[in-house]
């Protein structure tokens, strides 16, 4: 407890940690929302960067040269993302920026500028990582934008199996998420399914039950959600206990695995890209027993991080050594990462697709007649183009 | 209809609770404690505390809780406010700032940001009740509800009735003369701190268990600060139409409205209330000109 405690108080006082071998080669940088609202979406990943890195440092680092990773909390704020920006482009061969997209301005400008490489790890992919990508422009997120609305569309469709059913959306109020399910609204009326208005929901609301009504007096037979944990999971539950009977289907974050099990609801159903801990792969337990006693986070909260770090770890071996950051950009453009599990497939990128050339999703939910969470089905792939 | 008016009484209690701990201690030491949200997330975290140390005993767990969160305001007022005396009011409203953000960090500090839970741990189930008419609130809504009644039948009566709340509401209303009759202030201030920390933990209490607990509730705490300035600074009486209508114009807007309003109607309530009657519904002109 005391080191991942002590980790945490250098990040409240906003002190520079590194993971620093006295001859650090390969210098990055990386801006992450440790502390602040939206910390228990994006400190997961930081906290991964730590303990992967410093396995592979402890093995030698890679192609004989030690990494250093430069961290910074911006609290998913973009003034201090802008300061972080500044900071981490000096000396750095690339930045991650593991945090919300208030953050992304200002790192994308820096990276402009300095046309240095820049890889969100965590946080939402950014348009300029799908085809046709910026050169700059990386993203190793397991959600994307657009991309999750076309799959959970579908697979609502797929479980009306033929019936009309209407479909209702609840957002946050911030402009990702609306802007995700305002464009979910649309397609959903384009495959023919009977769309709700979106209904947007303020982070710090104090009772989700007005929203909640709204959805259920519109006649919802579904709803979508697309927003943090607190408000996808706050909205099912006030719909749970108005006695709304349909289905709830959410984008499913780091808390999935523990939120299924504590709702033990047969109509909540959580897609994502990461496989679920549960399904105890050996890549799950040799996670788990790396991170032990190292994180503040369960090694389950771990998955978006860690195939971050893979990716850019795989983008470090294809550039060799010396290693300047124009190379890098381009050995990251044609990287292929065998992610092992954690992901339905490879991450593999093209000098014009940053985001992946195929994407999967999964879907769970907890099954009432064996008290377990499970999945729905296997993986589905989608292509990117 | 009666949805909006069951969800309306359940949001104002919450409000009245975290409000009674603004006009507690501004009632006494004019200081408006700006910690108080944070005061309400600590009790939540001290909730978490006991039950994960003595599981399946709820109701030790949260009688341990809002006697350590009593503690807590205690202590506060020794180690914090008691020196600010003589200072400006001014710098002890920072000083409660201040306290607010080390209480979020040391939150963090120990328990990180994650979303927690101290339901189960305590054994109990939150199941949802069907009201006369209708609506549906969930068993701690109603809890939220009459725990708020209960504390305000409670403290109108330690006020009007106990030598203590007397001294206290003295102390309040004429200091010098208080102060002339021999009232122990430091032991009134002290208490007043002891109650606020005692009201918010039971907000937080009530909250965790009906929906969550993470560092950021204390958030909740600005828009029952907007609540204690509708209903008069230094009116615990003014707190209860100051809740239901902050309250009912949050939920309206939802349901009649646009969504979004939601956030900022306690704030429109707020500013409302200052060009039309500065000092609130039951304020006293001459504390506005302390204030």
């Amino acid at each position: 407890m005391a080191r991942p405690a002590l980790m945490l108080l250098a990040a409240l006082l906003g002190v520079t940690a590194t993971v620093t071998p006295a001859l650090a080669q390969y210098r990055i940088g990386m801006s992450a929302a440790i502390t602040g609202p939206a910390s228990s979406t994006y400190a997961p990943t930081y906290e991964a960067y730590k303990v992967y890195f410093k396995r592979v440092n402890d093995a030698g680092g890679i192609n004989g040269q030690k990494v250093e990773i430069i961290y910074e909390d911006d609290r998913g704020e973009p003034q201090r993302a802008a300061a972080n920006a500044k900071k981490l482009a000096e000396g750095s061969i690339l930045m991650v920026n593991a945090s919300t997209s208030a953050t992304y301005k200002p790192f994308m400008t820096e990276s402009e500028t300095e046309k240095l490489p820049l890889l969100f790890g965590g946080g939402v992919c950014p348009r300029e990582a799908f085809p046709p990508a910026s050169p700059l422009i990386f993203c190793s997120t397991s959600f994307g934008s657009k991309w999750d609305s076309r799959f959970a569309l579908g697979f609502i469709k797929e479980q009306a199996a033929g019936k009309k059913v209407k479909v209702g959306f609840a957002a946050q109020d911030i402009p990702l998420s609306r802007i995700e399910l305002e464009f979910a609204e649309q397609l959903a009326k384009e495959m023919g399914l009977e769309p709700i208005p979106v209904v947007v929901v303020p982070g710090n609301t104090p009772d989700f039950t007005p929203f909640a009504q709204k959805l259920k007096d519109a006649g919802a037979d579904w709803v979508l959600s697309w927003a943090l944990w607190h408000v996808e999971v706050g909205v099912f539950e006030a719909l749970h206990r108005i006695g709304w009977q349909g289905s709830y289907l959410l984008y499913g974050h780091q808390q999935t695995q523990d939120e299924l099990s504590r709702l033990k609801a047969g109509n909540l159903y959580a897609f994502g890209g990461n496989t679920l801990f549960m399904e105890n792969l050996p890549i799950h337990a040799e996670i788990a027993n790396l991170v032990k006693g190292q994180t503040t986070h369960p090694a389950h909260y771990m998955a978006e991080g860690w195939v971050s770090a893979m990716v850019l770890e795989a983008g470090l071996k294809k550039c060799g050594w010396p290693c300047p950051k124009d190379k890098l950009a381009t050995a990251l453009a044609s990287v292929s990462v065998d992610t092992r599990g954690l992901r339905g497939g490879p991450i593999e990128w093209t000098p014009d697709n940053h985001y992946r050339k195929s994407t999967y999703y999964k879907v769970y939910r907890w099954d009432p007649s064996k008290s377990v969470t499970a999945p729905v089905g296997g993986w589905t792939r989608l292509e990117i183009k | 209809m009666t949805q909006v008016l069951a969800t309306t009484v359940v949001v104002a209690s919450l409000y009245a609770l975290l409000a009674a701990g603004y006009v507690l201690v501004y009632r006494a030491t004019r200081v408006l404690n700006l910690a108080q949200g944070d005061m309400m997330t600590l009790g939540g975290y001290f909730l978490f505390l006991v039950a994960a140390a003595v599981p399946g005993q709820p109701a030790l767990s949260v009688a341990t809780a809002a006697a350590l969160s009593a503690l807590a305001g205690f202590v506060i007022y020794r180690l914090l406010m008691r020196p600010m005396a003589g200072h400006p009011i001014f710098a002890a409203v920072l000083v409660t700032i201040t306290l607010g953000i080390l209480l979020r960090a040391a939150i963090v500090l120990v328990y990180t940001d994650r979303i927690r839970h101290p339901l189960p741990l305590l054994g109990l189930a939150n199941p949802p009740r069907r009201l006369p008419g209708g609506a549906v609130v969930s068993t701690f809504d109603l809890l939220t509800v009459a725990v708020a009644a209960t504390l305000f039948v409670g403290l109108f009566a330690f006020l009007r009735l106990s030598p203590l709340g007397i001294q206290m509401r003295a102390a309040g209303e004429k200091p010098l003369l208080a102060a002339q009759r021999g009232i122990n202030f430091q032991l009134l201030f002290a208490l007043s701190w002891a109650l606020a920390g005692f009201a918010g933990a039971l907000a937080g209490i009530l909250y965790a268990n009906n929906v969550r607990l993470d560092p950021s509730l204390g958030v909740l705490g600005l828009k029952a600060f907007a609540v204690a300035l509708v209903g008069g600074l230094d009116s615990l009486g003014g707190v209860i139409p100051g809740a239901l209508i902050v309250a009912a114009v949050e939920v309206l807007s939802v349901r009649y409205g646009d969504p979004l309003l939601a956030d900022v109607s306690p704030f429109l309530c707020l500013l409302a209330m200052l060009l039309v009657r500065p000092w609130g519904l039951f304020g006293t002109r001459e504390e506005l000109e302390r204030v």
